[in-house]
């Protein structure tokens, strides 16, 4: 019933879930996505938070950290939120829901960031958050011209050849998601990674890597 | 149609690039939150360019991701501010601590009289004058409660409505009674925002 027009990219579709007129799916490319994220999910949901080791300079002294599970109640909490938003960005078959999903993941990636509460720390998790926010113009700008210009929104009329969709609305959706995955270069620049609490973070990165992959996959099909 | 369409985009483009520049010149970390806020809008105003039916189903979501955001953002500034403090009593005002129990019972029952999103602001309106001047604590779970029965009973409805569709009235009945339910729950929290120890 449901046959993607272009399957170079992708390959065929394997499932095919439909809600009324939005129809999710998966094809091998996608699967394989939505299976990374579901296994760092998985990670975040079984894995207890790291033990640091500092070292003492100028001797053999060191001393562990002393870091129960309960410290990082919300942060993994953040972290399986945004393992949720991955999964739904992955295999939505509809622009608008994918962009949803996108800034979803934005939100809770400050969410994850903003757990610490070093000042370094919120400072780069409120940097990011102004960056995610502005993010949400050309993201969500994209799918309204998408919608003005084409008339609809679901990706298996988009991705027909039938179809021609507007170079600036390829282009704002690639920096709206660029925006939305702009975490860890944030992440990076602050004290986060010294900070404990080693495979939540993971979480910020996955996830933004595999918006990137989708989005290249979205903008080249359509 | 085409060039109202086109008029339209330019001129929100126009504004999106003026938006960005104070954006970039401002250095005020305040400031920037709100001209961000402001950025916000023309994401939705974008959509609503689209002017049909469906740009109308859109923008409550894009709203919805924009204000929590913004919730975010300005939650993580007041922390980095160190902006949190515990507010005491403000109001001092002889008539606050009589007339409340009077007040809300008539908008509660009033607003139970009028059912629907309109009867749900009324009774929020009366528990919202309760809570403010008597205080609210030991209060939110009775709140919870009610909105998880009031979001139940909409399920419920949801199912009338799908399963059995020729019972629509008692659907409609069940739904209106439970939006009377969460909108008077969700209004009765601003009476209680005042900070304190379960907040």
């Amino acid at each position: 019933m449901f046959e993607l027009p272009v399957t170079t990219i992708e390959g065929p579709e394997l499932f095919v879930l439909e809600f009324g007129d939005i129809v999710n799916y998966f094809t091998v490319y996608t699967a394989v996505l939505f299976t990374f994220a579901l296994l760092f999910t998985i990670l975040a949901i079984i894995s207890r938070p790291e033990r640091q080791v500092d070292f003492a300079f100028g001797g053999d002294a060191f001393y562990t950290k002393d870091i129960t599970p309960g410290q990082f109640r919300f942060q993994r909490f953040m972290a399986l939120a945004c393992g949720m938003a991955t999964l739904g960005a992955m295999m939505s078959g509809d622009v608008f829901n994918f962009t949803l999903f996108c800034s979803m993941v934005g939100i809770t990636n400050i969410g994850i960031v903003a757990a610490y509460r070093n000042r370094h720390v919120l400072n780069a998790a409120f940097q990011y958050g102004i960056v995610a926010m502005i993010a949400t113009v050309p993201l969500f700008g994209s799918a309204a011209i998408i919608l003005a210009t084409t008339g609809t929104l679901s990706m298996w009329e988009l991705f027909g050849p039938a179809i021609a969709v507007p170079l600036v609305a390829k282009i704002f959706l690639v920096l709206g998601v660029m925006g939305e995955g702009m975490a860890p270069f944030y992440v990076a620049k602050a004290e986060i990674t010294r900070a404990p609490g080693a495979p939540y973070v993971l979480m910020i990165h996955v996830s933004s890597l595999l918006l990137f992959l989708r989005v290249v996959e979205i903008v080249i099909s359509m | 149609m085409e060039g109202i369409y086109a008029f339209g985009l330019l001129a929100v483009f126009a504004s999106i690039v003026i938006g960005f520049w104070a954006l970039v010149r401002e250095n005020d970390d305040l400031h920037r939150i709100l001209l961000t806020d402001l950025a916000e809008i023309l994401a939705l105003a974008l959509i609503a360019l689209v002017a049909t039916d469906l740009a109308e189903a859109l923008i409550l979501p894009g709203l919805v991701v924009g204000i929590s955001e913004l919730m975010a953002i300005s939650e993580v500034f007041l922390v980095r501010e160190g902006l949190v403090r515990q507010p005491d009593r403000m109001l001092q005002i002889e008539v606050m601590d009589s007339a409340p129990g009077l007040l809300a019972l008539a908008l509660v029952g009033y607003g139970i009289l009028l059912s629907g999103f309109s009867g749900g602001a009324v009774a929020g309106i009366g528990v919202i004058f309760y809570f403010v001047c008597k205080g609210h604590d030991e209060r939110f779970a009775l709140l919870e409660t009610l909105s998880g029965y009031a979001w139940a009973m909409w399920i419920v409805a949801f199912f009338i409505f799908m399963l059995l569709p020729q019972y629509w009235f008692f659907g409609v009945l069940i739904a209106g009674a439970a939006i009377l339910l969460k909108v008077a729950g969700k209004m009765s929290l601003v009476g209680t925002m005042r900070g304190g120890a379960n907040v």
